[in-house]
């Protein structure tokens, strides 16, 4: 038995690798999400590794006592130092500065001081050395390739005051961390006692020790609480950092990973079409062959065997390749991410011993278990018909059908009810829920496929036959004959192009309301604002704006969080008492905002939910001294706060803060986009972190930032959307092998061998866009469900469906499956006639 | 019988002097080197118009080898063939097909007729694909004395295998071609399945004027020819005017068969 599996397969080998190359995609798409996964954990491993290595004690404020608000001071530090056991002892603070960039305008930057003892240390140096002097920095290598700086210039660091600070560069520094793992402002390190000149209140928040030879780090911490006191610190040994630091991590890489696995189950899964579908043609095709087996004594048994032993030999082969391939996609997409948030990167490919299990669980046991029903299949061929001419499935399909239209109703009642269930369930839930049902009612549609392949068929076959003629006839015959086939090899590409679709809807639909909220949100025309987040725009420059001949009025806001007397506190929003209900509108559910006075407060709907407020009530904010009652007056939507009021108010709250975070600008009538652009930069030029928005750029921004995530999803849900066109390439492939007497008989008929070819181009054609277009259907459908379940009275999302995109991927479609014609078109061409008609 | 039948198939416009099909020299070598094997080693033969001849031979004499290059299915190495006046050896694959399309027919031994499509689709396979409309009273008249009127609707899977070569052999003869070849067409046929497709084979030739070239093994069905033309070797062995089932089969024991 063993010998005729090895001649078999030997005999097949190019229709096992084509077939194989199914398995290969899905194993690389698993392999290649958990390898990702993965390569990001230990990105942010190393990263905070770094943050506790070295690290015997580590010392943070409680956030009681004196210490919570003006951090470690340099007092304590002094005090842990002269502690004996203590090997060396530093302070970790940060200090957000703005860094002048060559066009002089500011970047947000953050600042650390240099640690004196070298094991403490959260970064390695890379090349040159790290400051000796005041003057110099070293800098982080990414920034040095993001600023356009080299070892030995100068950079300028600008503190609170817009003051100047001139550093050398000298050396940078590595963070272990990559683009994934750390969002991006730009980072030095400078000497300790330089920290205090860029910022007048320069907060330590915490403070790490190393112990001396022979100091355990329980007798160091033990010695340090003796020294410094107790009370408003948290102590711990290296070893709690350590754990609690990369418990922190694993949390937050598993959501990564969880979201990445989505996406290789909905790769798994269609790939575990393509191969029953792949095993059950090459069964099919096979059962002259198992017949004549039986008739010469094989056992059931043996026929199942030889198919199941065949099909382990195939994924054992695809998944050792499949595996190498997932190393290449995690790679490539790591490069991807680099390339796009433009970063370099440090390229991940942790391989874990649970990743080659993966590999291998899902291409030999996906492989065996689609190949088990083909299989079973065969011990069913009886062996008469080694000696019946043609074989056709119709009669099977008929069968089966009342068991199918059974389940599939079943499916979908069960996806009704469960969306039905989600639409009445707030955002998240309404997501999970809903995306449930919604994924029941594909899994309907999939089963429902043999039985929707006929009238579909019929439908989409009109325009190619009108076209095309009879070719397209023979085509459109061709996609319809094996309903069970079709239906296998288009549901793959359908799955990919609903999840795709559905996706694309949902976050357009997101993307629209956004932009519309921006629209209705921001009446102004330009908002001048920060582009360094901790630094505010200078008091005068309302003033010099409202100076400006083409202004028509200026409206400051102001905003930060002010505590609140026992728990909470609230983000208030503040502006001029004109302005508020002129550029500063957010909409009143209830009450009004215009004359909205000094201690008065609107409160953002939510809010009001929350801490139980309405018109008329009293919300308390402040802190001792600047405790003060608020009264209620109307309950808005739309407000990026928790609150509105009156720019005095907010004043009252925190005297020191004197600066605006956003100077929204509104021009006279008749004033030229263009010419109020420059009158709006002739103030804000001198300033180097006075950037300009317009409601348009940051609708641009925001849409860069969904296109990205949608990007990102698009290039994961792709790679499924391949292995089903592959599926399709291998079908067709399959089926012009099959058909090659048919194809002779034709040519022999008449039909040119361009005709030949165009009938299994438009025979691509048809099975892609019959799973394009149920999948578009499907998708749009489904994020329309999505949509609405998420959306909600005090948050609509506006549903929206991205034509463009859709058409795109629908000729994309189309173009596909005309490449995956290519080849066996190319061999059906090829065949002589008489060769052709020979073949059995 | 054979003489008073073909005196009516010489009244239809078709007969002339000139073959409806006619080889000359015509040479096929399959392989190259040692293993070559000259299948058709010059063969000159020709097929009168309006006549129905059968081509019979030992197996491997080369019979269905001179049908494909006859027909322009295959390519020759050497000689000449002409269909209708037309020398087809230098055709390239284009006009070949377009030849095979127009003036052409088959009827194959087995796979004659693509299961997708009815017995009436298939019929009209070879007009849709020359873009030619169907003469609806010929038409009318094949289906009719193929007795497949009620059977037009159904799928080859669901016709009977006479039923299936017959819808072949009016497939064939629906667009009046200048030649029908037919490869055993009676082979996987009972006795009586395969006498009806010859009479009607016979019957288009004497009554309709067609030409008919059909390779056999079977003395009977040759017998139903106006001649038979002997094939040994690769080589023309002779050949027989109006046979007889004896006639032939003595020939053919003279070639060893
Ligand atoms: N494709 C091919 N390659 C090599 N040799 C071939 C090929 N086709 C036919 N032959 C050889 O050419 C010779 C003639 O073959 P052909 O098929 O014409 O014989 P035939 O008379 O039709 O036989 P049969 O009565 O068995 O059908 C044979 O010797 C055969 O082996
Ligand atoms: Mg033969």
């Amino acid at each position: 038995m063993l010998r005729t599996i090895i001649a078999g397969v030997r005999a097949r080998t190019a229709r096992l690798l084509l077939s194989s190359v199914a398995i290969m995609l899905g194993v690389a798409f698993v392999t290649g999400t958990l390898v990702l996964g993965d390569g990001i954990t230990e990105g942010m491993r190393d990263e905070f590794a770094k943050s506790a290595r070295g690290v015997d004690l580590s010392m943070s404020t409680t956030g009681e006592g004196p210490q919570a608000e003006t951090g470690i001071s340099q007092a304590t530090l002094d005090k842990v130092r002269s502690t004996p056991g203590v090997q060396g002892a530093d302070l970790r603070t940060v200090v957000g500065a703005a860094m002048l960039t060559q066009s002089g305008k500011a970047k947000p930057a953050t600042v650390g001081p240099l640690a004196s003892t070298p094991e403490l240390r959260e970064y390695d140096l890379k090349e040159g050395r790290y400051p000796t002097s005041p003057t110099e920095a070293a800098v982080d290598v990414r920034t040095l390739a993001t600023a356009k700086v080299s070892i030995g210039q100068q950079i300028t660091l600008l503190d609170k005051q817009d003051g100047k600070h001139p550093f050398t560069i000298v050396g940078t520094f590595a963070q272990g961390a990559n683009s994934m793992s750390l969002a991006g402002s730009e980072h030095f390190v400078v000497l300790p006692e330089v920290m205090s000149g860029l910022t007048d209140e320069l907060h330590a928040y915490g403070l790490v020790a190393k112990a001396a030879p022979g100091v355990t780090q329980e007798q160091l911490v033990a010695d340090v609480k003796k020294a410094v006191g107790e009370q408003g610190y948290t102590f711990r040994t290296g070893e709690q950092l350590t754990t609690e630091t990369l418990a922190q991590i694993s949390s937050r890489s598993s959501e990564m990973t969880q979201v990445l696995l989505v996406f290789a189950l909905i790769a798994l899964v269609v790939a575990a079409m393509v191969i029953y579908n792949t095993f059950t043609i090459l069964v099919a095709q096979r059962t002259r062959e198992l017949a004549l087996m039986r008739c010469v004594g094989a056992s059931r048994g043996q026929v199942f065997g030889s198919v199941m032993a065949e099909a382990f030999v195939m994924g054992l082969f695809a998944s050792v390749i499949g595996l190498l391939g997932g190393l290449g996609v995690s790679a490539l997409m790591q490069v991807v991410i680099g390339a796009v948030s433009d970063d370099n990167i440090v390229v991940r490919l942790p391989l874990a011993p649970t990743t080659v299990l993966a590999a291998f669980a899902v291409g030999v046991l996906i492989t065996v278990v689609a190949a088990f029903l083909p299989a079973h299949k065969a011990t069913k061929v009886a062996p008469i018909a080694a000696l019946r001419a043609q074989l056709d499935s119709h009669e099977e399909v008929a069968r089966t059908s009342k068991v199918r239209i059974a389940f599939a109703l079943l499916l979908g009642l069960a996806g009704v009810g469960v969306v039905a269930f989600g639409m009445n369930l707030d955002e998240e839930q309404a997501l999970l829920v809903t995306g449930t049902g919604t994924m029941l009612l594909l899994a309907m549609v999939v089963t429902l496929g043999p039985v929707l392949v006929g009238p579909v068929n019929r439908v989409l076959g009109v325009l190619p036959r009108a076209l095309f003629g009879v070719p397209a006839k023979l085509a459109s015959g061709n996609a319809g004959r094996n309903p069970k086939r079709t239906a296998a090899t288009t549901a793959a590409l359908m799955i990919g192009v609903t999840i795709v679709s559905l996706v694309t809807v949902v976050a357009t639909s997101a993307k629209e309301t956004a932009n519309a909220e921006v629209d209705s949100r921001f009446p102004a025309d330009y908002t001048v604002t920060s582009s360094v987040g901790s630094r505010t725009l200078p008091q005068g420059m309302a003033a010099q704006l409202a100076a400006v001949p083409e202004v028509a009025k200026v409206a400051p806001v102001a905003a930060f969080g002010v505590p609140g007397p026992a728990d909470g506190g609230a983000y208030l929003m503040a502006t001029t008492p004109e302005m508020i209900g002129d550029l500063v509108k957010p909409k009143a559910t209830s009450g009004a905002i215009t004359g909205l006075k000094s201690g008065d407060v609107a409160v953002n709907s939510r809010f009001a939910e929350r801490s139980g407020l309405a018109v008329g009530s009293t919300l308390t904010l402040g802190a001792d001294a600047t405790k003060r009652d608020l009264k209620v007056v109307a309950v808005v939507e739309g407000l990026d706060a928790s609150g509105l009021v009156t720019l005095d108010t907010l004043r009252a709250f925190k005297p020191a803060d004197d600066g605006f975070d956003s100077i929204m600008v509104k021009l006279r009538d008749g004033v030229t986009a263009e010419a109020g652009r420059t009158a709006v930069e002739k103030v804000t030029d001198p300033s180097p972190i006075a950037v300009i928005d317009s409601a348009a750029e940051t609708k641009a921004q925001l849409n860069t930032q969904v296109d990205q995530v949608l990007a990102f999803i698009w290039a994961l849900i792709g790679l499924a959307v391949v292995i089903a066109l592959f599926g399709i390439a291998n079908t067709l492939t399959l089926s012009v092998l099959e058909r090659t007497r048919e194809s002779a008989l034709l040519r022999a008929l008449g039909l040119t061998k361009g005709q030949l070819r165009l009938m299994l181009v438009v025979e691509s054609v048809l099975m892609a866009v019959m799973g394009a277009a149920i999948g578009l259907v499907l998708g749009i459908g489904f994020g329309g469900l999505l949509v609405k379940g998420m959306s909600s009275d005090s948050f609509p999302i506006a549903f929206a469906v991205p034509y463009g995109q859709i058409a795109v991927m629908l000729l994309a479609a189309v173009v596909a499956a005309m490449v995956a014609a290519a080849m066996p078109a190319r061999r059906a061409g090829r065949t002589s006639v008489v060769a052709g008609m020979a073949e059995a | 019988m054979g003489q008073s039948m073909s005196a009516v198939a010489s009244e239809t416009s078709r007969v002339g002097t000139q073959a409806a099909v006619a080889a000359n020299g015509l040479v096929k070598v399959y392989g190259k080197g040692d293993t070559a094997v000259r299948a058709l080693g010059g063969v000159s033969v020709e097929f009168q118009a309006g006549r129905f001849t059968a081509i019979m031979g030992p197996s491997g004499s080369g019979k269905s080898t001179l049908m494909h290059c006859l027909a322009g299915l295959d390519s020759s190495d050497g000689g000449s063939v002409h269909i209708g006046g037309t020398e087809i050896t230098g055709l390239n694959d284009k006009d070949l097909t377009k030849l095979r399309r127009d003036r052409v027919g088959f009827v194959f031994q087995a796979f004659n007729l693509l299961p997708t499509l009815s017995a009436e689709q298939n019929i009209l396979l070879g007009l849709e694909l020359a873009g030619r409309k169907a003469d609806k009273q010929w038409f009318d008249t094949i289906v009719d004395v193929l007795g497949l009127r009620d059977r037009l609707k159904h799928k080859p899977s669901e016709l009977s295998g006479g039923q299936q070569q017959r819808v072949a052999c009016a497939r064939a003869l629906v667009a009046r071609p200048d030649v029908v070849f037919a490869d055993e067409p009676t082979g996987n046929l009972d006795s009586r399945s395969g006498a009806e497709v010859l009479d009607f084979l016979r019957m288009s030739v004497r009554k309709l004027g067609q030409t008919v070239i059909m390779v056999t093994h079977d003395p009977v069905a040759a017998s139903y020819a106006d001649r038979v033309v002997l094939l040994a070797d690769g080589h023309l062995a002779g050949e027989i005017q109006n046979p007889t089932a004896d006639s032939v089969l003595s020939a053919l024991k003279h070639l060893g068969a």
